[in-house]
């Protein structure tokens, strides 16, 4: 089932365009790899869809609704959670609070619930759960500033999928992490789809990319240049010039 | 009648501009609120009193008063500012603020709380043509004004320096991959800043008639929200909003005479603007 | 019997106290700057003032309206600011102090320059309260105030306050209404400053316009700065030591403004989180008053 659908979606910052024109879909349970050159517009197409500010142009749609006007937070709470390029845990607050405040996404529509207290056994136990599944449960209690890189970015996704999203957005997550870390995270990010979360992965590790895409979306100067499978992508032409071209 | 008004707002527009434009360009370089600056402006206006009533010159009082108000803005800068770089904005701000209390407090405890008066005359008399009457003061202020304001722009479009102070300002660390010393750069800005402060300082002194401590009070407010209405960064927006404020004031109150306080008038002009135009007259986002 | 002397500054220190409180509660729980706190203190000492003066309300209306109104214009005055940057934010704070003190000097229906006077002492069981009496009430009240806090550290709202002070963006991302939670530290601040106003000017028994310009908002600023932006304590800390110094110290008292400044200055410079801050000297022996949600280990 079709989760995201964007349309010619276009973005421009005074006079560079950062995006030109890019559509493509996005369903659960599959992994969409978006791919391109430096500065081809992958993060601002994501922080186009979460709300971080709108588009010059185009359409985009959640589950047949539109996001158009929405902000961050509305976004988030449709059910499409997102991690960062550089990654940004709440640097002071600790493993499971970081996880807590994404949970608290259900109660801070409203006032009332929001003065209700947050150490709750249940909540507790959810959120352990989750970070059980991200595999940090040692580190519970430990502040977020000192967890090693790998783990950061675990708690991103643990954060991340305490909104209960449908569509998880993750950006660059193997960047700077060393082979076996990158593997497992590789691993959390298959078991994630594998529950039926939609994910949209940005990469630069090609191993990677054609390891866990089926699809793979590429990006370059904003605009779309290639969509197909990791096979077709490595021995289309543009794309091959796309990178080279940027070698030089 | 017009044109006096015209005159009377267009010197007091310029004097705000030498205020403000320091304000702006530290903004523009290190994004902070130097709201100490408005203390650098009245230490400029002691110093030249002091100079004043030691040597008796206009002139020489000028610029020691620049001198001494470029030297006080440097030293901020390096002993307080650069070595907070790294903290949240709000602590370096905070300094300023401490900075000014602080300097208002001083120049009480050491120049007295009175008014002093800074009498300087250079011989040219006033202009008279007509109604239209310009004070030997106000034309001391258009004339200094002016020349330095030439000389800024001569030395911002012109000069290597001036380029790449323009550069550090839109963008420090490609200006400084392109090997600028922005260190260098930052102080540039400063001794400049400060140092039109200074002269505003002088000006204002010898326009009023007047130095108090306190005198930094209102400019501090005025200046930030002049900098504010033209764009926080943007100099050609904070000579534009200083003239506009400057032209507003003397309108509002000369000519329509609304029983609105005076110094009101700048905070309510950038409310009004921030409304329209989220970034001031020719600011970006 | 403890002399009226001391009764008045230990009311004086609580009022400040609840000042420094409610601006920690803007600048350190939401990681918000305010520069014109005053403002709200002056709102809710007009408003209190004229309720009881020109209107005939009883203090115990009085001053709750003073919250309200101070709140009320927390709100309307937060709503805009709180879109704008940081920056803006600090101008526009100031500007607000000014403007509000400007409107109390030189619009007649608020006194002018002469303000107001006339105002008493709350009344209960038939007389007037003494000030011993007066002392335990505002000190119960802000008793209340700080249980309040520490229910709300705990909840959602605090939750989502310590995520806005971490990383705006990436509360957005995580769901949090990151401008409704600030307006909402904004009002709370605001309304607390100005039940202190309230409480101000039936103790004083007069006001002016003076009183709340921005030379008070540093005041206010540089005890929260003092004991420690975001600590729990440390701004009531910053209140009782900057309150009572001026008091035992004639030379203090006299320098007490250009001592406020360099305080501000040495403490940005050079202990930045405070005397209560995480990393301060302090802090480091006396590690349980530090206030840091979610940090372990720690007590709240």
């Amino acid at each position: 089932m079709t989760l995201l659908d964007v349309r010619a979606l276009s973005k421009e910052f005074g006079g560079l365009r950062a995006l030109d024109g890019v559509s493509f879909t996005s369903g659960e349970g599959e992994i969409l790899g978006i791919i391109g050159p430096n500065g081809a517009g992958k993060t601002t197409l994501f922080n186009l869809i979460s709300g971080i500010y709108p588009p010059s142009a185009g359409e985009m749609s959640f589950q047949g609704k539109s996001i158009l006007r929405l902000k961050p937070h509305q976004v988030s709470r449709l059910g499409i959670g997102r991690t960062f390029q550089i990654v940004r845990p709440f640097q002071n607050l600790d493993v499971e609070t970081n996880v807590l405040v994404a949970y608290g996404h259900r109660f801070y529509p409203s006032l009332w619930k929001s003065a209700g207290p947050v150490r709750q056994p249940q909540f507790l136990k959810e959120v352990q759960m989750l970070i059980q599944r991200a595999g940090l449960q040692s580190y519970t209690k430990h502040t977020a500033k000192i967890l090693p890189l790998g783990f950061k970015k675990r708690l991103e996704i643990a954060r991340a999928l305490a909104l209960r999203p449908r569509l998880l957005l993750l950006d660059e997550p193997s960047a700077g992490l060393r082979f076996e870390e990158s593997a497992q995270l590789m691993e959390l990010i298959r078991q994630v789809r594998d529950q039926g979360i939609g994910i949209l992965l940005i990469e630069h590790n090609m191993q990677v990319v054609m390891d866990l895409c089926k699809r793979i979306v590429v990006l370059d100067h904003g605009a779309k240049i290639a969509e197909g499978s990791p096979e077709e992508i490595r021995s289309n032409s543009l794309v091959i010039q796309a990178y080279l071209g940027k070698e030089t | 009648m017009l044109w006096q008004q015209l005159a009377n707002g267009i010197a007091i527009g310029s004097v705000y501009a030498l205020i403000s434009l320091g304000l702006t360009m530290v903004y523009g370089v290190l994004r902070i609120l130097h709201v100490a600056h408005a203390g650098i402006y009245a230490l400029g206006a002691y110093v030249g009193l002091l100079s004043f009533r030691l040597i008796g010159n206009f002139w020489l009082s000028l610029i020691t008063g620049m001198a001494g108000a470029a030297i006080a803005g440097y030293m901020v800068e390096r002993f307080l500012y650069t070595p907070l770089l790294h903290l949240p904005r709000i602590a370096p701000l905070i300094v300023s603020i401490g900075l000014f209390t602080a300097l208002e407090e001083a120049f009480r405890i050491v120049a007295g709380p009175h008014t002093l008066a800074y009498n300087a005359r250079v011989g040219l008399g006033d202009l008279s043509i007509g109604s239209f009457h310009l004070t030997e003061t106000q034309i001391l202020i258009l004339f200094v004004t002016f020349a330095i304001l030439t000389f800024l722009w001569t030395f911002l479009t012109k000069t290597r320096t001036g380029l790449a102070m323009r550069a550090c300002a839109q963008d420090p660390e490609t200006t400084s991959s392109f090997g600028v010393n922005v260190g260098g750069i930052i102080a540039v800005n400063f001794l400049i800043g400060s140092a039109m402060a200074g002269a505003a300082g002088v000006l204002i002194g010898v326009y009023d008639n007047q130095v108090w401590p306190t005198m930094g009070s209102i400019p501090a407010y005025k200046a930030l929200a002049i900098v504010v209405l033209g764009g926080l960064g943007n100099i050609p927006g904070t000579v534009l909003a200083s003239i506009v404020v400057g032209l507003a004031e003397t309108f509002f109150i000369g000519v329509l005479a609304i029983p609105f306080p005076r110094d009101a008038v700048a905070f309510v002009a950038m409310i009004i603007v921030l409304m329209f135009r989220p970034y001031g007259l020719l600011g970006k986002a | 019997m403890i002399s009226g002397y001391f009764i008045t500054i230990f009311i004086t220190i609580v009022i400040y106290a609840m000042l420094a409180h409610s601006l920690n509660i803007i600048t350190g729980h939401a990681g918000q700057i305010s520069l014109g706190h005053a403002a709200f203190f002056g709102i809710g000492a007009y408003t209190s003032a004229m309720l009881y003066s020109e209107a005939g309300f009883p203090f115990w209306i009085s001053v709750p309206m003073a919250a309200a109104v101070a709140g009320i214009v927390g709100a309307l005055l937060g709503i805009p600011c709180l879109r704008v940057r940081d920056d803006f934010l600090a101008i526009t704070t100031m500007g607000i102090n000014f403007v509000v003190e400007a409107i109390f000097l030189y619009i007649p229906f608020f006194g002018g320059a002469m303000g107001i006077g006339g105002i008493n002492l709350p009344k209960w069981f038939g007389r007037e309260m003494t000030k011993p009496e007066y002392f335990v009430l505002i000190l119960v009240v802000f008793l209340l105030l700080l249980l309040l806090d520490r229910r709300m550290g705990r909840s959602w709202i605090g939750l989502a306050w310590a995520s806005i002070r971490e990383d705006e963006e990436a509360a957005g991302a995580m769901g949090v209404d990151v401008v409704r939670f600030k307006v909402l530290a904004f009002i709370l601040g605001s309304a607390i400053a100005g039940l202190a106003g309230g409480f101000y000017a039936h103790f004083l028994t007069f006001i002016m316009p003076q009183n709340f310009g921005f030379g008070q908002s540093i005041v206010i600023l540089s005890m929260v700065v003092f004991g420690g932006i975001g600590s729990r304590w440390g701004p009531i800390v910053g209140a009782v030591i900057l309150g009572i110094l001026p008091e035992v110290s004639r030379p203090i008292m006299e320098y007490r403004i250009l001592i406020y400044g360099i305080l501000l200055l040495g403490m940005m410079r050079f202990q930045p989180g405070g005397l209560l801050g995480p990393e301060s000297i302090l802090s480091k022996l006396f590690r349980r008053s530090v206030f840091r949600p979610g940090a372990r280990g720690e007590s709240q």
